[in-house]
């Protein structure tokens, strides 16, 4: 597996405009093609072997149709899929079957992606089969060496999958998608369906197999807590679109798309300190339809920073593109400079202290903006009783109110 | 200066067992909290904990006939539910006590309009024409924030997203001013920006109108913003209670440590390593013995494997308080973490090793130790 490891760095996928419609009809006996779903809708990126991408967003935004149709689970409608410099887009047959080879994927739902009627180690060893890998002994060698890298039980191979947990039927899932030394894993909500301690124990897999093999993955996952922690790069998508694409730390610490910084005020963190200081974005009403999105930007419909515009005719007239604001972070939004140091930007965060990112205009930009006000939860306003805490403007000085003491980190190397 | 909070929800010793073909099933294993008045009391657990069970036992709706409870007492305002006939617990079910379940769509009707559930409730309970109960809906839809009431009354459930089937449940479980609402995974089927307007919905409503709130969820990121208190439940037992600042400020049980560290957060820092903890909960169909976590825990010392510990103040000595702001924080563990291992995550004391397990026990940590050194 040594030539993954010599390669990092190059691209290995490119995305470019990929659309996937999938048709509405109408009528029994002669269908009419009344419409579209509109699932993913001119998404463009890249990735490089060795990193991990983070797709993150809520149902219905298009992440696992983008994850499958990379697979080529789908055909994409539109767009091309550049995989290791070939176009994988309209590769049908044989081809295609050999190419699938080189891409795997992990499913959400360890119960369902099983068969119940075969053993672990028939399961993992049928991509072997399929693709006519070695003898019939090495292939049961190599069943083995699998279940011992995902931390089961090499004598396993024989037992059924009801015959295991959760946690380790993921294990499963995860050997048979390293069955055929892929150089790409597509991984769509791989531990959604796990509990909270056995969520951890799967991350770790994965991120020691990624150190050891040199793996790519495209990680796909709603909670962007875990997208966070796995990722180098995460994509926020929103109604079929890419409306965020940057590096995980800086997506975190200073998100720009109006979407990315709600999303960011939703996820709860486990510390009451923290959330207390927190201000959640409430966004209005549910995600639009995908068959007959809004114009323009696809949020606009829903978008706070809009409304404080003054609602500005571009949004719902003019396609916002992405645009890149500082190295690697491109964001798809006519306005994103006003959501640079706005209160909800840096409420969403869950970091008071100002200063904790080198450079970017506008960060410190808070007025009166102290750090060192060690009193500060002791404010009656926000400490005394239960409190209905969320609001949707707040006021920004309850906020900046924590010394934030955490080291700057360099990003991450992707070299093991 | 503060009054003692009165007391709304006393529940001792609570044991409930399911006795199925397969075994029994030791669900809740003599668990007693209390709830004041007002309070938000978070439950917070895996699945098989015995969270929802310990839930479904207070209102008395457990699966029959395997379901029982077979000891102790759920005092509701003084009266115990446990030993009450089944048409008065209808009752106070509905009225006094209601519930929001994780699924909306199983919990409504799907072949009535919500006018036609929502009126059934409220006269089901209270004695008020059609109209006045159809114009009482209307209110509370109004409520919990779904435009034009009216007009979506007359809809079937199937025509509401996710979020607002939550927002109709909510609306019902608020039509008969309860004085507890028991909210049992309400927001874990729902995307992250619709949990926030569920759970900002449920914080202002309960808090408007000073209703008491059992929050059950697996996940610490929402009962941190939304309880005052919280039990940290496993295999059927309370492990840690402590009020929500308590907890997070100094986690002391080997398993709320273990969760804390096992997840990730958004605004960790680059780099930090998430610790699992190792194996897998129990199997519930055996009788509990010695300490439940025990096989997954790097702290136990050999009494771990014999003797369960009961639940007791972290500071030795010092009067239990049940309620409120200045509930004593109290843990089920004869070895707790001390913080700065509680901050890291794993043992540091020096010369502490994992009691062996006995003869006959699962030994959850060996056994991934042992097979971690196979990899290598």
């Amino acid at each position: 597996m040594a030539h993954h490891a010599a390669r990092i760095g190059e691209t290995l996928l490119e995305v470019r405009d990929l659309k996937v419609w999938f048709p509405i009809t109408e009528g029994l006996i002669r269908e009419r093609h009344v419409g579209d779903v509109r699932a993913v809708d001119g998404v463009t990126f890249s990735l490089n072997r060795g990193e991990t991408l983070g797709l993150v967003g809520e149902s219905g935004c298009g992440k696992s149709t983008t994850g499958r149709a990379i697979v080529r689970l789908y055909k994409p409608t539109a767009g091309s899929i550049l995989f290791d410099g070939q176009d994988v887009s309209g590769v049908e047959g044989a081809a295609l079957r050999r190419l699938r080879r080189r891409f795997q994927m992990i499913f959400q739902d360890p119960y369902a992606s099983l068969d119940p009627r075969m053993t672990a180690g028939g399961t993992i060893g049928e991509p072997l089969d399929v693709h006519e890998v070695g003898t019939k002994a090495e292939r049961r060698e190599k069943v083995r060496d699998l279940l011992s890298t995902v931390g089961l039980n090499p004598e396993y191979g024989n037992r059924y999958p009801h015959e295991f947990s959760g946690g380790q039927r993921q294990r499963i899932g995860v050997a048979r998608a390293l069955a055929l030394d892929p150089d790409l894993i597509v991984a769509d909500e791989p531990i959604s369906a796990l509990d909270v301690s056995i969520q951890a124990q799967v991350i770790n897999l994965l991120e020691r197999l990624q150190e050891r093999l040199g793996l790519t993955y495209l990680f796909i996952a709603h909670d962007l807590s875990v997208v966070r922690h796995i990722s180098d790069r995460i994509a926020v998508m929103y109604l079929g679109r890419i409306v965020e694409l940057a590096p995980s730390r800086e997506l975190n610490l200073r998100p720009l798309h109006p979407y990315s910084v709600a999303l960011l005020s939703a996820v709860p963190i486990p510390d009451p300190k923290v959330e207390r200081r927190r201000r959640r974005i409430i966004l209005r009403g549910d995600v639009p339809s995908p068959v007959n999105p809004p114009t323009g930007c696809h949020f606009h419909t829903r978008c706070w920073l809009r409304e404080r515009l003054g609602n500005p005719e571009r949004c719902s007239a003019e396609i916002p593109a992405l645009r890149e604001l500082s190295t690697g972070h491109e964001v798809a939004c006519h306005f994103a400079e006003d959501v640079d140091g706005s209160p909800e930007q840096i409420q969403s965060t869950g970091r008071g202290g100002a200063g904790t990112v080198p450079g970017g205009p506008g960060w410190n930009a808070i007025p009166g903006a102290t750090s060192s006000d060690p009193g500060a939860y002791d404010d009656p306003l926000i400490s005394d009783g239960p409190q209905p805490d969320v609001q949707l403007i707040p006021d920004s000085s309850m906020l900046l109110d924590l010394p934030d003491t955490r080291p700057v980190y360099p990003p991450r190397s992707d070299e093991a | 200066m503060t009054a003692v909070p009165e007391t709304l929800l006393d529940v001792r010793d609570l044991l409930i067992r399911f006795r199925t073909h397969d075994g029994t099933i030791y669900a809740v294993n003599g668990i007693s909290f209390q709830l004041a008045r007002g309070e938000r009391l978070g439950l917070v657990g895996e699945s098989g904990c015995g969270k929802s069970v310990t839930n479904l036992g207070i209102i008395r709706l457990l699966p029959k006939p395997a379901g029982r409870i077979e000891g102790g007492q759920v005092l509701f305002d003084g009266v115990d539910l446990v030993t009450m006939a089944e048409s008065d617990v209808r009752e106070i079910r509905g009225r006094d006590i209601a519930m929001i379940f994780q699924d909306p769509m199983t919990s409504l009707n799907p072949v009535l309009t919500v006018q036609e559930q929502m009126v059934e409730t409220i006269q089901a309970h209270k004695k008020v024409d059609r109209k006045a109960a159809i114009a009482r809906a209307v209110e509370l839809l109004g409520m919990v924030g779904i435009p034009q009431p009216e007009k979506r009354l007359k809809s079937y459930p199937h025509q509401f997203s996710g979020g607002m089937r939550q927002r109709v449940m909510i609306a019902m479980a608020l039509a008969l001013e309860p004085k507890l609402m028991i909210a049992d995974e309400p927001t874990t089927a729902l995307d992250v920006t619709i949990q926030a307007q569920v759970l900002e919905l449920i914080s202002r409503l309960t808090t408007e109108t000073e209703t008491s709130l059992i929050l059950i969820t697996h996940d610490l990121g929402v009962v941190a913003g939304m309880t005052d208190r919280i039990n940290v439940m496993y295999a059927g037992f309370i492990v840690e209670t402590a009020t929500t600042g308590d907890l997070f400020e100094r986690p002391s049980h080997p398993y709320t440590v273990g969760l804390l560290h096992s997840m990730p957060r958004v605004d960790a820092r680059e780099g930090d390593p998430l610790i699992p903890i190792e194996g897998r909960p129990p199997d519930m169909r055996n009788e509990p013995r010695g300490c439940p976590f025990a096989p997954r825990c790097a702290w136990r010392v050999p009494a771990c494997w014999s003797e369960n510990p009961g639940l007791a103040p972290l500071t030795e000595g010092v009067a239990i308080v049940g309620t409120g702001p200045s509930a004593t924080h109290r843990i089920a563990c004869h070895n707790p973490p001390l913080p700065d291992e509680a901050e890291i995550g794993r043992p540091t004391r020096a010369g502490h090793a994992p009691a062996p397990a006995p003869a006959g026990e699962m030994d959850e940590l060996a056994s991934m130790a042992a097979i971690a050194d196979g990899v290598a």
